[in-house]
């Protein structure tokens, strides 16, 4: 009687536990590990993956959608929508962002992004301009190695 | 001490009882009215707004972004990111919409969304194929007002 019911309580804590965790994760903050150098030197600038920065991305940002230039967000690729991607934010709705061979302008709901490492990026120089709904957090600190730890932004 | 005590206690369980609501919503499925008249007559047959449905919202199928033509899915709106608006999937990446002009073929990893009620609906043929990262649930069932209770889809 007395072990059912402490398995009862630990069963009961630890539920607890992990739906506060998932609801801290998807609304507050969450850290993500960041794969390859599209973002060097900003994260990442060395090519080997034991050294991966981990960053904070806070979600609040998403209550309100006020993002600014150059923030990095995390955002769902629009070609490859299980993939996400991080990069900096360059263009705001409204703004004319001057591509290879002519002027664009950034669409209402959306933003030009781009990867710090232009030679090795990604970004919105392909894929065009992605809708704001995508975006799914913004990076504000480096949280791991302890060496990199640092504010972005 | 005891009243203290109480009162502790049914906090926690009012806080607990929130955060498993919220965890729930975002996870599993959440309930939302539709507004408008684009997918008349599946919701909102009539234009007076005490009858709107309510209809229940599936979030499952955001793990595995498995849709199919003819879903009704939630959305967040392209171009006014705050909104969202229920409409149909009629085209998958690399099927061919004939619009007013000519033969769209839709993207990799984008979608074709109409409403129902084709002569009163703000869509794809206006704002073009969306990307399915924009997609925020599938409607399964109408659950308000009961006489139209009803499965959506297969």
């Amino acid at each position: 009687m007395g072990i059912q019911n402490l398995l009862w309580q630990v069963t009961k804590k630890a539920f607890t536990g992990g739906i506060i965790g998932l609801t801290i994760s998807d609304r507050c903050c969450s850290v993500v590990p960041v794969r390859g150098d599209s973002m060097s030197p900003t994260f990442n600038p060395q090519r080997n993956s034991y050294l991966d920065d981990y960053v904070l991305v806070e979600k609040f940002c998403l209550q309100d959608y006020k993002f600014a230039r150059g923030d990095v967000v995390v955002f769902s690729s629009p070609t490859h929508y299980r993939d996400r991607y991080i990069k900096r934010i360059v263009g705001l709705p409204g703004e004319w962002i001057s591509s290879s061979r002519d002027v664009i302008r950034v669409p209402e709901g959306h933003c030009w992004v781009e990867g710090d490492n232009k030679a090795s990026s990604l970004d919105s120089r392909t894929f065009g301009p992605i809708p704001l709904g995508l975006i799914r957090g913004r990076v504000t600190n480096v949280v791991w190695p302890p060496q990199r730890v640092s504010k972005i932004g």
